[in-house]
């Protein structure tokens, strides 16, 4: 029996309608947040049954832990089932990486996208062009960064030899009360040894390595570049033997000798983090994996760890990259179209993974999540002192550069940095084996052997 | 009298145990310390003990296949190891002369090519004329070629010190050559052979580079690939997982190598006296 006071043409809501109602939306509000971390990519096609396609895919052991679990459970599931393919990553350690592309490229067989944290442009012939995915990203988000771009792109060969996913600024991480206490700041390489024996007597030396390992390798061509000496210039020509080389030679020796510890020499990537762990070191250049771990542990000093651009030189405050993720796909890949489409997908959609690394990655393509929205991320980052990441966004923006700097990474400069010929030059000078001029001189005749090899094989 | 020279011998003995057993001490240690504590320079000599590290290698990581995977392989090599090199390390005993020392010798050296040279062409031989990658399979048919010429030198100085007289005492009582070798030599060379499974065993379970280039899934890896890559994050070493890890294998392995010491020692100097 209908209401009297029940407006024409409208219906009273039975008990029945109304469990009916509830329970189509409740089914409709339960669907879509079961697919709310695959939303970002669209619906899936194939899900529950065996997909079709294949995609091997082989990276590092990431840093921080929630971005494995994002990129194996919800990036690659999600893709695969929505693209029909059956996506399997495998993870292993950094420090293996080189070896494992050897094995790869000596069996002619493996993984269909491979990425290491450097660009290995010296396997140029044993990889596809890349640049239509290059193309197909540019045409979604927008420009390739002048980073990314230096370090995967031959302009001899006119050859995308890898597409770089994201890079990992490498900033200065020093302790503020321990600097504070000598009334000193490591704004410039001028502070950094003005301070550094004051804060060495106190039993906190400066922790910059000079040993046979990527963050020496970074760390100190990057210091070079702060004192004017490059490797190469921007035709990539090599440039090492110059008297700024010889300045900044002799300058981090004297800084070994009134700052640092002699076991800096036999440092190994882990080292310097552990330096600052321990409460011992300083100073570091490191990416902020160095300052996320004390957060996550409780360390003592973790509210002290400020994040600073690399210190200006003579020449300005020029950094590099911390670590290069790229991406290649073999000649020898199986399934090259879906790991061409996998990869495009990845660098369109990277805000996700930026967010999923907590702010270790940066894409390589800015459009994918551009600085100015990054920066409203890392300023939100509840940690202390408040704020301390916000500068991260500037470092990556204006003080980050490519292996090769002002030149592009290629492949005479990547066996300039895989062999580790950068950290033996400093080395020799602050053990006292050679002056800095000779180690300079013998430095840069090993480079131009390189670069001439390279020259001749038509890669430079 | 007496009490001096035990006296002496305890006071070389017992500082040289507490030096070997200092890392396994600390190990334990370590492995019982929480993530946070380790790297706390305020709390190096604190010690609230938990086993968080041991429930994370169990219940976070493929810890157990690791080790399943380990045993396997390390089974699989000791039998192929000791078919082949205990028929050829008896041959090359009984070889007298210039040509059994020189194959001797050879056989010997191809065990110095270091693993970070042979991976390359071997990559090639498993992935592409073999189809092992990513198997065990793959390992078990490597790893025998340093594990069997190392065999067949420990086994031939062995089987020199075994006299010629009492096979052929057993060959006139009518043993065949092979019963012979069954019931006299055998018996006889027992810690040879122990020796030979023990270092095989313990060469496959340390052994990184083959099983960091052949095996590439999780499911498939060893324990010293899976430590490692499992429990270092880029620049964040997991230590007390790392530590934990690595000291439950060496527990058993330590046992056996004392049940078997006398027996062990005895297999290595066995070549060395006549």
């Amino acid at each position: 029996m209908a209401d009297i006071d029940e407006p024409a043409g409208a219906k009273r809501l039975t008990r029945r309608d109304l469990l009916r109602k509830a329970g189509v939306g409740a089914v409709a509000v339960g669907a879509a947040s079961a697919g709310a971390p695959y939303a970002f990519a669209g619906p899936m096609r194939f899900k529950g049954r065996w997909l079709k396609g294949d995609l091997s895919i082989i990276q590092w052991v990431h840093f921080v832990p929630a971005y494995d679990v994002w990129f194996d459970n919800t990036w690659c599931k999600q893709w695969g089932e929505k693209n029909d393919v059956q996506v399997n990553v495998e993870h292993i350690n950094n420090t293996l990486l080189d070896t494992r592309a050897a094995a790869e490229v000596a069996a002619q067989s493996g993984h269909d996208l491979f990425q290491n944290l450097h660009p290995m442009a010296s396997y140029e012939d044993q990889v596809i062009n890349h640049a239509s995915i290059v193309a197909e990203i540019e045409h979604k988000v927008g420009k390739y960064g002048a980073l990314g771009k230096a370090s995967t792109y031959n302009p001899k060969t006119k050859k995308y030899f890898a597409v770089s996913d994201n890079y990992v600024p490498d900033p200065v991480i020093w302790r503020h009360d321990l600097w504070n206490d000598i009334g000193q700041s490591p704004a410039t390489w001028d502070h950094v040894m003005a301070a550094a024996p004051k804060l060495k007597a106190k039993g906190h030396p400066i922790g910059i390595g000079q040993s046979q390992e990527l963050d020496s390798d970074m760390a100190l061509i990057a210091f070079l570049m702060c004192f004017g000496a490059f490797i190469q210039d921007e035709d990539n020509r090599p440039t090492l033997g110059s008297k700024r080389a010889v300045e900044a030679v002799s300058f981090m020796a004297s800084l070994y000798k009134k700052g640092e510890d002699p076991a800096i020499f036999g440092w190994n990537p882990a080292s310097n983090n552990n330096y600052l762990y321990s409460g011992t070191a300083s100073m570091i250049l490191n990416a902020i994996s160095a300052t996320r771990t004390p957060e996550q542990l409780n360390l003592p000093f973790a509210d002290q760890l400020w994040i600073w651009p690399i210190p200006a030189g003579p020449h300005g405050r020029l950094g590099l990259e911390h670590v290069m993720g790229c991406y290649n796909i073999w000649k020898f890949s199986k399934n090259k179209e879906n790991a061409e489409k996998f990869l495009a997908d990845l660098c369109i959609n990277y805000k996700q993974a930026t967010l999923a690394s907590q702010l270790y990655n940066f894409p390589s393509f800015p459009g994918a999540f551009p600085f100015s929205a990054i920066r409203k991320v890392a300023a939100a980052d509840p940690h202390k002192p408040k704020g301390k990441y916000t500068i991260l966004t500037t470092i990556a923006e204006k003080y980050t550069h490519n292996i090769g700097y002002p030149g592009t990474t290629n492949a005479a400069m990547d066996e300039v940095f895989s062999k580790y010929l950068i950290p033996q030059m400093f080395a020799q000078v602050s053990q006292g084996k050679l002056s800095a001029a000779d180690s300079v001189r013998d430095t840069n005749n090993v480079v131009k052997d390189i670069y001439a090899k390279w020259k001749k094989r038509g890669k430079i | 009298m007496a009490w001096r020279s035990r006296a002496f011998s305890y006071g070389v003995v017992v500082p040289f145990a507490a030096l070997l057993a200092f890392p396994f001490a600390w190990m334990a240690v370590t492995s019982l310390k929480p993530e946070a504590q380790v790297y706390d320079p305020t709390k190096v000599w604190s010690f609230h003990p938990t086993l968080a590290a041991y429930g994370f290698l169990f219940h976070h990581t493929d810890y157990l296949l690791w080790l399943r995977n380990s045993c396997l392989v390390g089974l699989m090599v000791v039998v192929i190891t000791l078919a082949f090199a205990v028929p050829a390390g008896y041959a090359l005993a009984r070889l007298a002369g210039r040509i059994g020392r020189a194959l001797g010798v050879a056989i010997f050296l191809t065990y110095l090519v270091p693993p970070t040279l042979l991976f390359l062409p071997l990559s090639r031989v498993i992935s592409q004329y073999l189809h092992l990658s990513d198997r065990l399979w793959a390992l078990v048919v490597v790893y025998p070629s340093f594990t069997i010429p190392f065999a067949i030198w420990l086994l031939m100085g062995f089987f020199k010190t075994i006299p010629q007289e009492l096979e052929d005492a057993a060959l006139v009582d009518g043993c065949s050559r092979f019963g012979a070798l069954v019931r006299i030599v055998f018996p006889i060379s027992a810690p040879g052979i122990l020796t030979v499974v023990i270092f095989t065993f313990s060469l496959v379970l340390n052994e990184f580079v083959y099983a960091i280039t052949f095996i590439s899934s999780s499911a498939n890896r060893t324990l010293p690939v899976g430590v490692p890559t499992d429990l270092i994050r880029g620049d964040l070493f997991n230590w007390p997982g790392i530590m934990a890890a690595i000291l439950l294998p060496s527990i058993p392995l330590a046992l056996v190598y004392n049940l078997f010491l006398n027996r062990f020692i005895t297999g290595f100097t066995g070549g060395a006296f006549r």
